[in-house]
């Protein structure tokens, strides 16, 4: 079965097919003006380069973040509207799994850190697994000294990835025993959720399109204290 | 805090034009003020004034306009919203980080979400049906230092601080 996968949880807007052959092709570019610009035209060029109609595609799979809102909102729509569109099942694949899987060869602790904005990031951590890795500990939203401080009291030797932690180099350079991965790892890659979906699709773990949702770790429950609006409006 | 007077639509536009000469990329300024008041007609006085060749129109509906000028300019209106959640379904924290200014129409509702760091711009109606009273409160470790710029600035239209 070949599977579209599509990554737009951070700067770079990514697909890919893949199946049992591995990945046929993919296509990044972290420096697309707006990803819904960037994303349907990538996905027809690849199509066409790889000579896979849209009628040979058997699973739609996307990155469910966390990440950029805008983006994952992008991304899960149009996997979602190509689902609908040829009857496809799904498969979502968190972005921070994605970051980590290149890095499985290491037997070191890894940490994924993703750029949530506004001074954050989403991190994750992984222990190599047989066949892959396995996440550790769950996705949340902290700042990067948290976590940096963190990565200094367990004292482990880490390799840490992403574009958070590029970002926030000069905070995580300070901690002892951590190591940043290549600049090459820095955005989940297309690729690899192709990989990982493929293994979910040979066990048929797919999800229904109306329930894949993005994970956005920190939307405020609250209503908006409309107290100025409802004055206008009386 | 610095408040002035003007007397026309045209003035409050000439007003944020005289203002925007103070952006910086990542800026945000909340604009409060009741309908009518003239929230939008300082986003297209601040607008051109950076230089934005477009008409500048109300995001009450579309919720978000971006217009390229001397900076990017992201046009909120929060009127239509509910939860505060919305707000960052809008990419209120791409919109932060995209080297522009941020102008948030009713912005006053949604400080939970916002840095604090802004420029509130509170409009109010005068005495007859063109006046308007409006007050600058900047707010904040990049803005709270550019108070005297504000007053220096909009001076031309009365200041008193």
């Amino acid at each position: 079965m070949l599977i579209l996968g599509i990554t737009t949880s951070t700067a770079q807007v990514g697909c890919a097919i893949g199946g049992h052959e591995g990945v046929l092709g993919a296509i990044h570019s972290a420096r697309g003006r707006r990803h819904a610009e960037t994303l349907t035209p990538a996905i027809e060029f690849l199509c066409r380069q790889t000579r896979v109609e849209l009628s040979d595609i058997g699973a739609i799979a996307v990155d469910l973040g966390p990440g950029m809102f805008t983006g994952l909102r992008v991304g899960v729509a149009a996997g979602k509207a190509l689902s609908h569109a040829r009857r496809l099942p799904m498969i979502g694949v968190t972005s921070l799994d994605l970051l980590a899987f290149p890095l499985r060869h290491s037997h070191r602790r890894i940490v994924c850190a993703i750029d949530a904005g506004r001074g954050e990031i989403f991190h994750a951590s992984y222990r190599q697994s047989p066949g892959g890795v396995q996440r550790v500990t769950s996705p949340q939203v902290a700042s990067p000294d948290d976590l940096a401080s963190d990565l200094q009291a367990t004292g482990e030797e880490v390799l840490l990835a992403g574009d958070g932690a590029l970002r926030y180099l000069s905070v995580f350079e300070q901690v002892r025993r951590v190591e940043l991965a290549d600049r090459g790892e820095a955005y989940p890659l297309a690729g690899s959720l192709v990989q990982l979906a493929h293994a979910r699709a040979l066990r048929e773990e797919f999800v229904n399109p109306a329930e894949l949702t993005p994970i956005y770790l920190r939307k405020p429950d609250a209503e908006i204290n409309w107290t100025t609006r409802d004055r206008a409006g009386a | 805090m610095t408040v002035v007077a003007t007397t026309s639509v045209d003035e409050t536009r000439d007003l944020a034009a005289a203002v925007s000469s103070l952006a910086r990329a990542g800026d945000v300024i909340v604009l409060a003020g009741d309908l009518g008041a003239g929230k939008t007609a300082f986003v297209q006085g601040f607008g051109r004034g950076l230089g934005v060749p477009d008409r500048i129109t109300s995001p009450t509906f579309t919720l978000v306009h971006v217009y390229e000028g001397r900076l990017p300019v992201h046009h909120v209106d929060v009127y239509r919203l509910e939860q505060l959640s919305e707000v960052l379904d809008l990419g209120l924290a791409e919109m932060l980080d995209d080297g522009g200014v941020v102008l948030i129409e009713w912005g006053d509702a949604i400080l939970p979400v916002l840095p604090h760091d802004f420029l509130e711009v509170r409009i109010t109606f005068g005495a007859s049906d063109d006046d308007r009273q409006i007050v600058f409160h900047s707010v904040g470790p990049t803005w709270a230092p550019r108070g005297d710029a504000i007053a220096g600035v909009v001076s031309p239209w009365g200041a008193t601080t």
